[in-house]
This record gives C-alpha cells, sequence and structure tokens, in this order.
C-alpha cells in the first residue's frame, strides 16, 4: 500500500488507493481527534453532505501498531482542481469550507487546514474530503488555517471578480494559493473600501510583511481570540465571498447555441443522432471535450457520470449554474484547454496529477471541436486521433469539413495550409486506431458525425 | 547569498498577528449581528412568524 503522491503531508495519516477503491489510514497520534470528529461533528457534516462520508474497515493491529484506524472513504468519480473551477464553483467550494469550519466550532473542533485541495465536487455539490484534517479546538486560539484560506479562497476569489475569472488560473503556478502581497498589490484601489477585503487581504499582507522577520512577535502572536472574534472572523470571511460577484459579458462562445447561425432544428437533429449513438455505447465515465454550456452532456450523463469540458469560463459557469438549479448530480463542469492541459504540478511534478493521468474516460464526446484543433491550432489529424485513442476506446465525434460557414471564419484571415483536412483525410487518420461503427451526415450541413470503437 | 532574506520569511506570523489585531473588531461585529438576529426574532414572533436561520437553509438542501 503506497500512499498517494498527493499525501505525504500531514503525519496524522495518509491515503492510498487499491483496487480501484480509495482507503485512508488513520495513525495513533491521530487517535483523541479521529475519536473526537467522530463522537459528534462527523455525523453533522456528513448529514449535512458536507464532508465525504467513510466506513471503518477491520485490519491486523499487530502488524501496523501505529495505525489507529483504517477507513474506506466513498468515491469521487473525478478529481479536479481549483485552477479547473468556475468562478461559482470556486465560490461553493471557500463557502462549504466555512460552512464546515462553523460547525466545527460548535463541535469544540476546528480546521487545522483550509486547502482548496481538499473540497472536490460530488454529486452536483462542494464536498470536504481530508478527514483528517480537523483538531480540538481551545478556546483563545487562533486559527491556524487562516492565512492559507485566504490565499486558497479569498484571493482568487477577489481577484476573479475583481478583474477576470481567467485570474482562477494562477493557482495553476501558486500551488499554495496566491500570496497576499501579490493579490494586495494586484487588486485595484476600491477594494480596500469592501471591509472583509481589506482586513484579510490588505492588511493581512502588510502584516505578514511587518513581521515576517521580526523576531520579538511571540507576545502578539499569543495574544487571544475569544471564540466570539472567531466566529466573527468566519462571518466576516463569508460576507466577503459571499459579495464577490462575477462580472459578466458575453465571450466567444458563452451564448453560442443562442446566437449561432446553426439553427435550433440542427441542435435537435443533432441531439437525435448523438443519441441514438449513445445507445450503443458502454461507458462508466465520459467526457465532453468542448461542451460548451453542457447540452450533449446531459444526454451522455443519463447513461453515466459526464465530464464536461470547455475553454470557456462563462459556458462552464452557465452549466454549473444550471446544474445546481436543477439539482443534477451526474455532470461535473470543468474549464480545460485542450491546447494547453491542466499539467502535472506540486512536489516532484507529481503531487497533483495532469488532467490525462487522473481517471480516463470509456467514452468520449468531440462534438464540433475537431476544426479548432485541426485549423485554430495547426495539430495534423494523425496526431488528433493517436491523441483519442491513447485516451478512449469509445469515441463519437463530429468532422466539420472546410465547406461549413464556421471553418471558412476560421480559414479566412489565414493561409489555408490544411490539405488533408478533407473527410476522406481525416477517415484515413482515424482509421488507424479506430473503427468506424456508425457515420452520419447531420441534415442541411455537411457535417459527418461518427461513431468509433477501438480497434 | 542564499542565507539571505526571502528564504527566511515566514508568513505565517502576519496571519496570527492580524487576527488577534482584528479580534476585537470581529467579536463586536459577531455580537452586534447575535443582537440584531435576537431582535429580529422577536419583532417576528410577535406577529408568530420565524426567521429561517442559515442552519435551516443547509439541511433543506441536503435532504432534497
Amino acid at each position: 500500500m503506497k500512499a498517494l503522491n498527493s499525501s505525504f503531508r500531514d503525519p496524522s495519516g495518509f491515503v492510498f488507493q487499491q483496487d480501484n477503491q480509495i482507503f485512508r489510514v488513520v495513525n495513533n497520534s491521530y487517535r483523541d481527534n479521529y475519536d473526537s470528529l467522530m463522537s459528534k461533528l462527523y455525523p453533522v457534516l456528513t448529514q449535512a453532505k458536507l464532508l465525504i462520508p467513510h466506513t471503518e474497515i477491520d485490519f491486523d493491529t499487530t502488524k501496523n501498531t501505529h495505525q489507529y484506524k483504517l477507513l474506506q472513504a466513498e468515491k469521487i468519480p473525478f478529481i479536479s482542481y481549483p485552477y479547473e473551477w468556475s468562478f461559482s464553483q470556486y465560490q461553493d467550494a471557500a463557502l462549504s469550507t466555512l460552512a464546515i469550519q462553523k460547525k466545527a466550532l460548535q463541535q469544540d473542533m476546528t480546521l487545522k487546514d483550509a486547502s482548496a485541495y481538499n473540497i472536490q465536487f460530488h454529486k452536483g455539490k462542494a464536498i470536504f474530503i481530508d478527514t483528517l484534517s480537523f483538531e480540538k479546538y481551545e478556546e483563545g486560539s487562533p486559527w491556524l488555517a487562516y492565512g492559507q484560506f485566504c490565499r486558497h479562497f479569498l484571493a482568487p476569489l477577489a481577484l476573479m471578480s475583481y478583474h477576470d475569472p481567467r485570474m482562477g488560473a494562477m493557482m495553476r503556478d501558486y500551488i499554495d494559493g496566491i500570496p497576499l502581497d501579490l493579490a494586495s498589490r494586484l487588486l485595484p484601489f476600491r477594494s480596500r473600501f469592501r471591509v472583509p477585503l481589506f482586513l484579510h487581504i490588505h492588511l493581512h499582507a502588510s502584516s505578514q510583511k511587518r513581521h515576517a522577520n521580526s523576531e520579538n512577535h511571540t507576545a502578539k502572536s499569543n495574544r487571544k481570540i475569544s471564540r466570539a472574534a472567531m466566529m466573527g472572523l468566519i462571518d466576516s470571511l463569508e460576507n466577503g465571498i459571499k459579495k464577490l460577484r462575477l462580472k459578466t459579458n458575453t465571450t466567444e462562445w458563452g451564448a453560442y447555441y443562442e446566437e449561432t447561425i446553426l439553427s435550433d432544428d440542427y441542435l435537435a437533429k443533432k441531439q437525435r443522432l448523438v443519441s441514438g449513438f449513445l445507445e450503443n455505447t458502454n461507458a462508466k465515465l465520459t467526457w465532453d471535450l468542448g461542451a460548451n454550456d453542457g447540452t450533449f452532456s446531459r444526454l451522455a450523463a443519463q447513461r453515466a457520470y459526464t465530464i464536461s469540458f470547455d475553454i470557456d469560463h462563462l459556458a462552464v459557469e452557465y452549466n454549473y449554474l444550471k446544474i445546481k438549479e436543477k439539482k443534477e448530480k451526474n455532470i461535473l463542469p470543468l474549464l480545460l484547454d485542450l491546447t494547453n492541459p491542466s499539467p502535472a504540478i506540486g512536489w516532484n511534478n507529481e503531487e497533483r496529477n495532469s488532467v490525462f493521468k487522473r481517471e480516463k474516460p470509456d467514452l468520449i464526446l468531440a462534438l464540433a471541436l475537431v476544426h479548432h484543433l485541426a485549423i485554430s491550432n495547426n495539430v495534423p489529424l494523425h496526431k488528433l486521433a493517436a491523441f483519442f485513442a491513447e485516451l478512449t476506446s469509445q469515441l463519437i465525434i463530429e468532422f466539420v469539413p472546410k465547406s461549413d460557414p464556421r471553418v471558412r471564419t476560421l480559414l479566412a484571415t489565414r493561409e489555408d495550409i490544411f490539405p488533408d483536412y478533407t473527410q476522406v483525410g481525416f477517415e484515413a487518420a482515424f482509421n488507424k486506431y479506430f473503427t468506424i461503427k456508425n457515420q452520419q451526415k447531420i441534415e442541411g450541413t455537411d457535417r459527418i458525425l461518427y461513431l468509433m470503437a477501438q480497434k | 547569498m542564499l542565507d539571505f532574506i526571502l528564504l527566511y520569511l515566514d508568513p505565517g506570523t502576519g496571519s496570527l498577528i492580524v487576527q488577534a489585531i482584528i479580534a476585537g473588531f470581529l467579536a463586536l461585529a459577531f455580537y452586534f449581528k447575535m443582537a440584531k438576529n435576537a431582535v429580529t426574532d422577536w419583532v417576528l414572533g410577535l406577529f408568530g412568524k420565524k426567521r429561517t436561520t442559515e442552519e435551516e437553509l443547509t439541511n433543506d438542501e441536503s435532504t432534497q
């Protein structure tokens, strides 16, 4: 049993994977805190669906004397990271963390970590996955995870709200959250007039700077923080985060389906064809690449858990808000730029996996996508076919030929250096890895939809 | 040269000290909120109504 690459910091225990299940070892050093968690807080948090449930598994205590418990945690179908979340997903992750801290304080416990990586999306909701992050709260002690909470949640959300939702991508560079001095410099001056941002980012950053190398700070840092001040701190962070809003304006793709020259009729026909193809697939996990607002992901989600990837922030945001509104449990929308996908980051470049090294799909939907990769990004068709073959055994893919108005737009301002970009060239490239099980022209267009299975 | 500034700076101390600095203000804000809730409850009580607490909102969501 080898600990996961992300599980090495906490001496309280570690996480490992076996037979596709997730287990957590609780060490004896965490015994008191674990018992305290299980006695009152665990039922409260799991009932509110804020903490991932687990079951205790029998194990041989004579062989593992320093281990106290073995837990099997409910498995999250797909792990995602903060730089892949839209604004509202990120905001919900932050509010869930604070809701947990509030409930913990009511039961005399506190979160010792407030990392954004401890939150995952499960059944349409943000849920906390690190069972060993709780410790007993002693009245008077400060919140040790406060700095981390501000770096991991408040700073990126404030930057996304004040500037642009794409600022969330900074979390890819700063694995332990955006440094507060940087956030403070990047935020506009008017952000100082919002009390929570003034206190928790600007004043916080200058306090960090002032006391960073002072040696006689112990008296001040040992000052007691009353329970009321602690509750006030959580309230203030909560208010600050709740008031942050996303500035919306239409983007390249935001209203793709609504404003498209491609009609409702086209959409309806394509939906019928995709539904028919889906009936001949068998998947546990589906990826919809270039999913936009998730119209087709919803068809796939009727059969399998579906990850709805898109490059556009507003599309992912809109998709997530729809999931919340309709209480959908089988779809997870995430941000992904296929021309520069989420890399492996962190210690030894293996703490957080690249998107392709997480749970692989059994089926990929690539609708109206290939022309963007082949023409806008110059990826040769044979490389595209190899890319899909590496990832999945089943593929529903749409070929959009040069005669299509959308491709004509892409080619309008550039030289056509794509002599192989034809239906024949496309089929030849994919035939190397896949068998074409079905192909249908989408009526009224030159587009062709394929159902393929790996050879 | 590496024995120089950045590597030995400790942002943790500043995070603890800022909590101590703003503690009084935050406690006051918390008491004010409690008082406001108590007054709201009393006024609503006169009309036989009840304030929906955050707790109830969360529970509603989780039972759906």
